[in-house]
């Protein structure tokens, strides 16, 4: 398997001769950071508004505790969930700038097959989504750190945990993007394509759900309900672990504040975009192997 | 593995996209130690031929073998066959030699090798600056280096003429011949006959997606006859004398000369002498080989221009 290694050196020479993927990786941090700061400096302001007097008498009357709820990990989970796009649009760059640049015929020409050349750039993708989501996770506990005081702070655990799920989610969702770039193999238009259903579509879609009355379950399968289900339901389980006291209706509507509207289990969420990722990938793999480069 | 003879063979190759027939039923061989040309017009299925014997379009029916083998079954493709085609392209911002330097990877040899291809094109000085900012023929240079870059045995190359000025053009002509010298295969495509002819020993000539000649070029030569221009001072006492020794092909040319095929010029002068015309130039004509070209491929597109020579009103 030598020539293996031999094309995943040459697909990280490919990222790391070009500027692309620090170009991405600055707003990802930037969102990131900012991010974190809404979410610690969110938190503290709900810690300081429900230890007002007022607040106290009423939370005591309703057996609730909000003083206990942390709710600097619901910012942290949506934050997670915004700044994936940019490791979506790093792997949906990796096919479909090759066929814009027709390097893919260079490419094609030095691989022993097409099958390797592909499977050399999905680990080497996997891997760069890694650093984007060890980056973004890096740059949020930044930002809540710099907002919160320890009240609001997640433990070290809750951290290690978060820090799981945003790696995952990030090393999906550029996995993702690699295969729905070799499937759809333009540049501007897949990116455009992506942003636009993962930022807009889908929500519109469980907005609409939402307004009708319809049980949103539905989006918890779709790629952009089942990718924000595996940050957004970490988030709510960590939330709930340490809540204490927490009203019945009030579950939903966290659900939908952290992005797990809808959303299964982390786990099971996980998985269900996992088969996303197999489904994009299988379909760009396919007519990668396939294509006529001419 | 493949057989290291280095020998390209094509056989009932067919390529149809869609309704198209790209490329049909062709069949040729090229060997090793000689620069073979591949030559057609625009449209006659050429680059579709190079692209399936690289494995880069699959044929519809048919095979493409380098070594005895198909392209995918090369093991390491890039040390036996480097390419320059006209659809391959560079990163704008990635320098020449990272550009090299990710192939040399990518086919396994030392990363000095991107270095000493840049040297051997001429781009040494270059190495550093984005593909971007080059001119036409200087990425047609980097292209004839990336195909070099695995030290390959067989070279192919589609219309590498493309955008090379002509120091470049005398630099690769003098570089693939050196390269087939040592024993090595090249492949050269091209619609002009004329920018190869210096360059190849064999053609292989395509028109409508067929073979129409495959063989040495010094054979094609032989089959052009060769004519005689002569300008007697009096052009129907000529032509008369020549046509009562037997000469018929006689052709009058638009500025006034005869053209005299089958005979040599020491007959027609004597001929001349004998019936008392004066000669005031007399030449062979040199081998027209892009007109034995032309009409070997001609009819493809059906395109027709006037035709004056046929209307001097000579037997022919």
């Amino acid at each position: 398997m030598g020539s293996m290694n031999d094309l995943v050196q040459a697909e990280l020479r490919k990222i790391t001769t070009t500027g692309l993927w620090w170009g991405l990786l600055i707003p990802t941090v930037l969102v990131a950071l900012g991010g974190g700061l809404l979410s610690g400096g969110f938190g503290q302001l709900m810690i300081e508004f429900t230890t007002s007097a007022e607040a106290e008498q009423l939370s005591d009357v309703l057996g609730v505790t909000p003083d206990q709820w942390k709710f600097s990990l619901l910012g942290i989970g949506r934050t997670i969930n915004i700044v994936t796009l940019f490791p979506l649009v790093f792997g949906a760059m990796a096919v479909a700038n090759e066929i814009g640049t027709r390097t893919i015929t260079t490419t094609f020409l030095t691989a022993q097959n097409r099958a390797q050349a592909m499977l050399a750039k999905l680990l080497v993708y996997a891997l760069w989504g890694a650093i984007y989501g060890i980056a973004t996770i890096a740059a949020v506990a930044l930002g809540v750190v710099l907002t919160s005081g320890s009240s609001q702070m997640p433990g070290i655990g809750d951290w290690a945990m978060l820090a799981l799920a945003c790696v995952l989610a990030s090393i999906l969702m550029t996995m993702f993007g690699v295969g729905l770039g070799a499937l759809l193999p333009n540049a501007a238009g897949v990116v455009v394509l992506l942003i636009m259903y993962f930022l807009v579509i889908e929500n519109a879609v469980q907005f609409g759900l939402r307004l009708s009355g319809t049980p949103e379950t539905v989006v918890g399968f779709l790629p952009n309900g089942s990718v924000n289900g595996l940050t957004g339901s970490v988030v709510v389980d960590l939330f709930m672990a340490k809540a204490g006291v927490v009203p019945e209706e009030g579950i939903d509507f966290l659900r939908i504040i952290a992005g797990a509207g809808g959303a299964q289990a982390w786990w099971l969420s996980g998985l269900i975009f996992f088969a996303w990722v197999a489904a994009s990938f299988g379909g760009g793999w396919a007519r990668m192997t396939q294509k006529d480069i001419t | 593995m493949h057989d290291g003879s280095g020998l390209i063979a094509v056989q009932n190759l067919t390529k149809h996209f869609g309704p198209v027939a790209a490329v049909q039923n062709l069949s040729f061989t090229v060997s090793p130690g000689s620069v073979t040309g591949f030559l057609g017009p625009n449209g006659a299925g050429k680059t579709t031929t190079l692209r399936m014997l690289l494995g880069l379009v699959r044929p519809t029916s048919g095979t493409a073998t380098i070594n005895g083998r198909p392209f995918h079954q090369l093991g390491r493709p890039g040390r036996v066959v480097g390419a320059v085609l006209e659809a391959q392209g560079f990163h704008p911002r990635r320098t020449a030699r990272n550009h090299l330097r990710v192939y040399t990877a990518a086919i396994g040899v030392p990363d000095a090798q991107a270095d000493q291809v840049l040297t051997l094109v001429g781009l040494g000085s270059a190495a550093d600056r984005s593909v971007g900012g080059f001119s036409l023929g200087m990425k047609q240079r980097l292209a004839v280096a990336t195909a070099l870059l695995g030290d390959p045995q067989v070279l192919v190359l589609d219309e590498p003429a493309n955008g090379l000025d002509p120091e470049g053009i005398a630099w690769l002509r003098n570089f693939l011949q050196s390269f087939a010298r040592m024993g090595r295969t090249v492949l050269i495509s091209s619609h002009l006959l004329a920018e190869v002819e210096q360059t190849v020993d064999q053609v292989v000539i395509v028109s409508r997606g067929q073979t129409v000649y495959y063989g040495p070029l010094e054979q094609l030569r032989q089959q052009q006859q060769r004519r005689v221009l002569v300008q007697p001072s009096d052009i129907g006492a000529l032509a008369g004398a020549l046509q009562a020794e037997g000469v018929t092909a006689i052709e009058q040319l638009p500025d006034g000369r005869l053209a005299v095929s089958g005979v040599d010029s020491k007959h027609v002068a004597d001929c001349a002498l004998r019936a008392g015309v004066s000669i005031y130039g007399i030449q062979e004509e040199q081998v027209d080989l892009e007109q034995l070209f032309f009409r070997l491929t001609s009819g493809q597109y059906a395109g027709h221009v006037p035709a004056p020579y046929q209307q001097g009103g000579w037997a022919r």
